[in-house]
């Protein structure tokens, strides 16, 4: 027999629940911010326009870091633009994710002798989804996509609490290979 | 006079009766490249652009570490008359200084700018010369000089993501790699009339 007998959730019990339904609007509405530092960018057309069209997963583009959820980086990034990368990483509201696109951003790809470029975008910014390839197949982009929700859905996708948790080390790392993380050029003095 | 060798010609007797070229070459029809000492190249610029040749395309250098000289080049353009003239002058690898054109070619600025960053060349005269522009906050030699190793200094500043080896050899077999360096002795081998 059911028991009618009502029981009050504890308050991590109401937190988790307000927090599935948040991440279940969330991963079906994602707005992503594109980073197009590299040549995976060209990935990134078909896979908004008509011939793969991510509009039907709930995707869109976004104009400014403070209103995006995703923060797609595709391809190499010059330590010039990883300062510039990191600001926005920064200014984005939280929950946060990052795909990265690319060999470039796992281990360096083609650049990984170079002497401008870095090799592994994990060591400054956590990322949740990497894509594969030089440059991904636009199905893999799409796939990319479709895992970033899955694991939002099955509460994985935590680069954003990790970079809370471990804020020093990968302080520690940015500064290592930037020197500086401020931006000093003309339109910041 | 459109589009034909007369251009050239028409350059070759311009610039050729009023300066002292080291070299000069005629790449095609619509480029010519000069070779001047690093004095005269303010004259020569300055004519040129009296004479129509009105927009720095770029300025850059070659960094020639046996000769110990830099090269630097300046390519100008005319509108009226499709012709590149490339201006080029040596420079002292040990102490590369190359007073600025920025008074007769104001767009030099950012190309100046860029020039040292990747090469070290000085260009007293240009403000800005000094400011970074592309590389921040570089600790190193500058990049594109022939002595600087990319290389080490990637090893050096960026961490690599570190791989298991963690395949397995199925069957026994023999390593590719292994097969095809013999191959290649074999070939080798044979090529220089040995026994096939
Ligand atoms: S992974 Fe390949 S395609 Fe992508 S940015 Fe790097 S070099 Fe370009």
């Amino acid at each position: 027999m059911l028991s009618t007998k009502f029981t009050k959730m504890t308050k991590e019990e109401v937190d988790r629940k307000w927090w599935e339904i948040g991440d279940f609007f969330r991963r079906n509405s994602l707005w992503m911010l594109m980073y197009c530092t590299g040549c995976c960018a060209i990935e990134l057309p078909p896979a908004m326009t008509s011939a793969y069209d991510m509009e039907r997963l709930g995707m869109g583009p976004m104009a400014t870091p403070r209103q995006a959820d995703v923060l797609l980086v595709t391809g190499y990034l010059s330590l010039k633009t990883l300062r510039r990368l990191i600001y926005t990483y920064e200014q984005m509201s939280e929950p946060k994710y990052v795909v990265g696109f690319g060999s470039c951003t796992i281990n360096g790809g083609i650049y990984h002798d170079s002497h401008a470029v870095i090799n592994q975008l994990d060591q400054y910014v956590p990322v949740d989804v990497y894509v594969a390839g030089c440059m991904p197949n636009t199905e893999a982009v799409m796939n990319g996509f479709v895992d970033l929700m899955d694991l939002i859905k099955s509460k994985k996708a935590n680069g954003w609490k990790d970079y809370h948790k471990r804020y020093e080390w990968y302080l520690e790392n940015q500064k290592a290979a930037l020197g500086e993380v401020r931006v000093h050029d003309e339109f910041h003095e | 006079m459109t589009n034909s060798m007369n251009n050239v010609d028409y350059i070759s007797n311009l610039v050729e009766s009023n300066f002292k070229l080291i070299e000069k070459e005629i790449v095609n029809k619509n480029q010519v490249s000069y070779i001047i000492d690093k004095e005269s190249v303010h004259s020569l610029l300055t004519f040129l652009k009296t004479n129509g040749w009105i927009q720095l395309s770029y300025l850059s250098a070659i960094d020639w570490p046996k000769e110990n000289k830099f090269e630097l080049v300046y390519i100008v353009f005319n509108w009226e008359m499709p012709v590149y003239i490339q201006v080029r002058a040596m420079l002292d690898r040990n102490n590369p200084v190359m007073p600025s054109i920025l008074p007769i070619f104001p767009g030099c600025k950012y190309y100046e700018r860029e020039t040292h960053e990747f090469f070290g060349i000085k260009f007293p005269g240009n403000p800005d010369h000094e400011k970074q522009l592309i590389l921040e906050e570089w600790d190193e030699i500058p990049p594109l000089r022939k002595d600087f190793d990319p290389r080490a200094y990637s090893d050096k500043k960026f961490a690599k993501r570190e791989y298991t080896e963690d395949f397995v050899n199925l069957n026994g077999q023999e390593s590719k790699q292994i097969i095809r360096k013999q191959r290649k002795t074999k070939i080798m081998n044979v090529r220089k009339g040995g026994k096939k």
